[in-house]
């Protein structure tokens, strides 16, 4: 049995190495009894695929996940419409749906060959005497893939014959429609029986093809009540689910402790106002956001030593990379009284001077000593609304992760001794910016630090400029040789009152433009998969990482940062 | 030593000799990569050569030496590199002592082409010596010495980093940067890196298609759990594999997906996604 959860990430980074964009992943829940007829369903930009596959002697659990994700993709990427059902009876639905799965196969082939091995040992259908159209469209899939494959049926050579007469018109979806509506109704003149309602797409890579079709009027219901396919009833998603979370209630109850009144309200300092850059106008906004810093909630420290725990390993692993990051910067201290190795260059000068009759400096040895780390770093982190979400498959969210590797990333600092503060920030229109701090450069990272981070809560929108601006005047106020502002956030600047995206991207540019400027860098860890767009814009070409699974972040952050100070 | 002390057929000083690019270089040029350098050149503007790993930053400064037939002194920068590395130091000898210069001295005062590849792996502090042999002075102070090398007029200086090294500690100065003119490096598009591929591997323009097929692949996870993609370099090896009789899968897991990384779900997504270009 191979679960869908252990192979996610796998499927996920195939796709994208194959087509270069993301494309969502989750899973359904198993219905009883309905095994072997179930059938990866696509749903928007979602590829809904079984809870689990089974593995068989000729191939594993994971061969079936691979094929099933490399052909819905398939049609992700080249059924560019869904076709409409009026005036079409069953047997065409699935004649065409068949044909439209040979279209894009063939398609995919083009740009990758080696996906004819993945798919072809699925394709194991032979002529068995048996006349159901079931039978017969199982019997063309087959023969639409394979080229050399031969199938006397007249119907489904007829139809072999005009697909592969066609080539020239694969690249047009519009084709599998007007060849299905053409062979389905020659199969209903061979009077096949079938039943729709029954019908499992063979072979059993293939969706239900569902998500090709537009229903019209009565899209939703039968979405709701698919019937063909396994996965009947049972098809709800089970990641976003209320009910899953309830089975972690151990993990969470801090989390839902800290509802969105814990933002306190109380305020502690004077308002701070600050420009805004507005790229219409080309310049700054004077005094534009009023930013306050509030009193973050406390909740329960253990919390968030149950994570360490609960993390055991991997802190030990970032255990010995900090030990590493310690000893392994050797540098060589040169002019030396004493060390392990005569300095050639104070040598030769000693030498001279002495043979020009001048005392020598006696200072002629190299010695290896260890590089100082003379770093202060801001961890920034988004505390709006959105980190609120569930994570699909991880059976918690955002901003549980965030917490948790941002328990990770200061536990590692702190060993590292390196000074750190961790602050957060969510916004409500430019007159309210929150921002609070949970650890400070000067505490220490003990109890009251770790309570005020198992206290952090989600809420509100993101004015990303302001928050940068605001942690780079805290920056700007330490001695140290090099500042970090390490940014994790998990979407684009957005605010209510500002309706044009591009506005808050390009003033967040400006706010890490600014603090370049006062000599501190600016990297941004995004949770966002689709922030490519938009995050080379704001922070530079080098400075970010968009994370490809959120599950890994408490994985994630503690080595991104130990790279990026490496 | 006097720069004008000059013999031989291409007119280049024997202490440089040994640096004269021998054979034409392999390049296939890109862009107008070879126009806007020939006319840097000629303007003795200094270069800077960005691009990621693999890309081939250090070929076109081979090439370009070659095409102009100048010396070329290349030095690897790395962070324990002093000054003195760069211009050159005292030494003894039987009857005292002797200045030896260093490569980038030698490559002023003769006339060469001097490319410091990597420049931030060098400390800023290294780095600032380049400056007067960067503006309109061209000169180099010798400190220790106490001599002002005016630079040959042939004399040019190429630096290369790439932009996509992560490490927020070690960047070029803006002091540094504003000196020099910047050619951007990439991989280069499909058709010609095929043909680069299939030329220096030995393999045949299907195999080197498939090759770069998987390098785009990879390409598409750069920042999404891969910190670069394949670069052509190991495209390259991969090639050359195949072309020693190794069955391309294997190739392709020795030379391409084990090197670049060891995230196992990477690997795994990898090696698929290479059975699919095959």
């Amino acid at each position: 049995m191979t679960s869908f959860f252990e192979v996610e990430r796998r499927l996920s980074l195939y796709l994208r190495a194959l087509w270069g964009r993301d494309i969502k992943l989750d899973a359904f829940a198993d219905s009883q009894g309905a095994h072997a007829h179930r059938r990866s369903t696509i749903a928007g930009d979602f590829i809904s695929l079984p809870q689990s596959w089974a593995d068989s002697a000729d191939r594993s659990g994971l061969a079936l996940y691979r094929a099933a994700v490399a052909h819905a993709s398939a049609h992700l990427m080249f059924t560019t419409r869904r076709f409409p059902t009026d005036g079409l009876d069953p047997l065409q639905v699935a004649t065409v749906s068949t044909i439209e799965d040979a279209r894009v196969e063939a398609r995919a082939l083009r740009a990758f060959p080696g996906l004819r091995g993945l798919w072809g040992p699925f394709h194991a259908t032979e002529p068995d005497g048996s006349v159901t159209a079931a039978a017969l469209l199982a019997r063309l899939a087959r023969v639409l893939f394979e080229e050399n494959y031969r199938d006397d049926h007249p119907w489904v050579a007829k139809a072999r014959r005009l697909f592969l007469g066609q080539q020239d018109r694969w690249e047009d979806p519009s084709l599998s429609l007007t060849l299905g509506s053409l062979l389905g109704k020659d199969l209903r003149q061979l009077r096949a029986p079938f039943d729709f309602g029954t019908w499992v797409v063979e072979p059993a890579y293939r969706d239900d093809n569902l998500g090709i079709w537009d229903f019209g009027a009565d899209d939703e219901v039968i979405r709701q009540g698919a019937r063909h396919s396994g996965s009947e009833g049972g098809r709800a998603r089970i990641t976003p689910g209320p009910g899953v979370a309830a089975g972690e209630a151990g993990q969470s109850t801090v989390l839902t402790a800290a509802g969105p009144e814990a933002w306190s309200t109380e305020l502690l300092s004077p308002p701070v106002r600050y420009d805004e850059w507005d790229y219409l106008i080309g310049r700054e906004r004077p005094t534009w956001c009023t930013l306050q810093e509030c009193a973050a909630a406390q909740g329960d420290h253990h919390h968030i030593d149950q994570v360490l725990e609960r993390n055991r390993d991997l802190v030990n692993r970032v255990k010995q990379l900090v030990r590493a990051l310690q000893v392994q910067r050797p540098i060589r201290l040169r002019k030396r009284i004493d060390g392990d190795r005569l300095d050639l260059d104070a040598s030769i000068d000693a030498t001279i001077d002495i043979r020009a009759g001048q005392r020598p400096d006696p200072r002629v040895h190299v010695t290896i000593g260890r590089r100082q780390r003379d770093l202060a770093v801001l961890v920034l982190l988004d505390l709006s609304q959105s980190t609120n979400d569930r994570v699909p498959g991880a059976g918690t969210t955002v901003l549980e992760l965030a917490r948790e590797a941002t328990a990770l990333l200061a536990d590692a600092m702190d060993r590292i001794g390196d000074s750190f503060a961790i602050h957060g920030f969510s916004s409500n229109g430019r007159h309210e910016v929150r921002y609070c701090r949970f650890k400070d450069f000067d505490h220490p990272y003990g109890e009251l630090a770790k309570s005020l981070l198992a206290g952090m809560s989600g809420q509100l929108s993101t004015r990303m400029g302001t928050a940068l601006r605001h942690a780079g005047r805290c920056l700007n106020e330490r001695r140290a040789h090099k500042k970090l502002v390490l940014l994790i956030t998990d979407g684009e600047p957005s605010d209510i009152d500002v309706h044009d995206n591009r506005y808050l991207v390009l003033d967040a540019k400006k706010a890490v433009e600014n603090n370049s400027r006062l000599g501190i860098h600016t990297y941004c860890l995004s949770l966002d998969p689709k922030a490519d767009r938009y995050v080379s814009r704001i922070f530079g070409q080098r400075n970010w990482t968009v994370i490809d699974h959120l599950r890994r972040l408490p994985e994630v952050l503690p080595l991104l940062y130990m790279r990026l100070t490496h | 030593m006097n720069p004008k002390d000059t013999h031989g057929a291409a007119g280049t000083h024997s202490a440089v000799r040994q640096y004269v690019v021998g054979r034409k270089p392999y390049y296939r040029p890109v862009a107008d990569e070879v126009r806007l350098y020939e006319a840097a050149y000629a303007a003795r503007l200094p270069m800077m050569l960005k691009g990621p790993t693999g890309c081939g930053k250090t070929r076109f400064i081979e090439y370009m030496a070659w095409k102009l037939g100048k010396p070329l002194v290349t030095l690897a920068c790395n962070e324990d590199m002093t000054a003195a590395d760069l211009v050159g130091r005292y030494l003894l000898d039987a009857d005292g002592t002797r200045w030896m210069d260093g490569p980038l001295t030698l490559a002023a005062r003769f006339g060469a082409i001097c490319y410091l590849d990597e420049i931030v792996e060098a400390r800023q502090d290294t780095t600032v010596v380049i400056h007067p042999l960067t503006d309109a002075r061209r000169v180099l102070p010798l400190e220790r010495k106490n001599e002002l090398v005016h630079a040959h007029p042939d004399f040019q200086l190429a630096i290369s980093w790439n932009p996509g090294y992560q490490s927020v500690l070690k960047d070029l100065k803006q002091s540094t940067r504003q000196r020099f003119g910047a050619l951007d490096f990439s991989y280069p598009p499909r058709e010609i890196e095929i043909e680069i591929v299939a030329h220096e591997s030995g393999v045949d323009l299907q195999s080197a298609g498939r090759l770069v097929s998987i390098a785009e692949r990879s390409r598409n996870l750069k920042g999404h759990g891969l910190e670069e993609g394949m670069s052509t370099r190991m495209l390259i090896h991969a090639g050359a594999l195949i072309a020693q009789g190794i069955e391309p899968m294997t190739a392709c897991e020795v030379a391409l997906i084990r090197p670049i990384t060891d995230d196992a779900d990477m690997r795994d997504a990898l090696a698929a996604a290479a059975h699919a270009c095959f």
